[in-house]
């Protein structure tokens, strides 16, 4: 069996059977994504972003980075081609387990069950919110997701802004 | 200085959830009169018989990508020189460059904050009242 590891702000994409790809969650979402078409699946690890002590960021703004989380790992699974009509999702993740950072892990809970009901997408698995860290182990090709809990917490998740840099054309 | 409320703008994008996003980030920024659609070929079909100063365009999109849709605009008659906006996921050289030589007006790479699509707007229609 091959594994493919992922962590925060990365997505893995698989289109052949015998690929597990897993990652390790604290408050973050991971969604675990195929197409029962084609098979091509694929999971990702994203954090809504977090507002600092004196920024005052409201939630519509935290969401482009869940949006552009998902965005990324539905783009890349289209590039393989699979077919956005028979995606199905499961999803991970989210619990609050750092004193501090408030319900941050039910607020990205939240944001990917609300983003796939919105897209329309069917949700298979869900197991989310708690106390607990959990390692998820996904099979793309088979379609086959599990969560376990997990004793280790994860590094403490930092929101990621995904910039490449402008070129300066215009 | 143009009001944005005077500005008609389509916003193309396979995601409803990016439209959406997008929809109100423009009307945050006073856009009132704002059309979207979730493919190419129907925001085409809109921006011939229903004209827009301004197109926000995805490139990342099934069936017409966000070239193809830019292409197509550009060598319409009649809407041809509207203003397109193209959305890439990353600053990818090659593709802005092909935009470029397009003619497209600007970019700008997701996720975005506000004040980045607020600037890119004014880097073409000046200062937005």
């Amino acid at each position: 069996m091959h594994r493919i590891s992922i962590i925060q702000g990365e997505h893995a994409v698989v289109g052949e059977p015998g690929t597990v790809i897993t990652t390790l969650l604290g408050s973050c979402i991971a969604v675990c994504l195929q197409d029962s078409v084609t098979r091509i699946g694929g999971m990702n690890h994203f954090l809504l972003g977090e507002p600092g002590k004196d920024q005052r960021v409201n939630a519509h703004e935290l969401q482009r980075y869940g949006l552009h989380a998902m965005e990324l790992l539905i783009n890349a699974m289209m590039k393989r081609g699979a077919t956005r009509n028979g995606f199905r999702a499961h999803l991970y993740g989210g619990a609050n387990i750092v004193a501090g950072l408030g319900s941050i892990g039910s607020s990205n809970a939240a944001f990917a069950r609300r983003f796939l009901e919105t897209e329309g997408i069917a949700i298979g698995h869900v197991d989310v919110g708690g106390t607990r860290a959990r390692k998820v182990e996904f099979l793309p090709y088979e379609g086959k997701a599990r969560s376990t809990a997990v004793a280790d917490a994860p590094p403490i998740a930092v929101p990621v802004t995904p910039r490449g840099g402008e070129l300066e054309l215009f | 200085m143009p009001a944005a409320s005077a500005i008609k703008v389509m916003v193309v994008d396979d995601q409803t959830s990016m439209r959406a996003m997008i929809r109100r980030t423009l009307q945050d920024l006073g856009f009132k009169d704002i059309r979207d659609k979730p493919t190419a070929p129907e925001a085409l079909e809109s921006v011939k018989s229903d004209r827009v100063h301004l197109i926000i365009s995805d490139y990342n999109m099934p069936e017409m990508d966000g070239l193809q849709f830019l292409e197509a605009v550009r060598k319409d008659g009649v809407i041809g020189k509207t203003v397109f906006i193209m959305l890439t996921g990353s600053s990818d050289r090659e593709l802005v460059q092909k935009a470029a030589a397009l003619g497209v007006n600007n970019y700008l790479v997701k996720p975005f904050a506000p004040a980045a699509l607020k600037e890119k707007i004014e880097r073409v229609f000046g200062a937005l009242a």
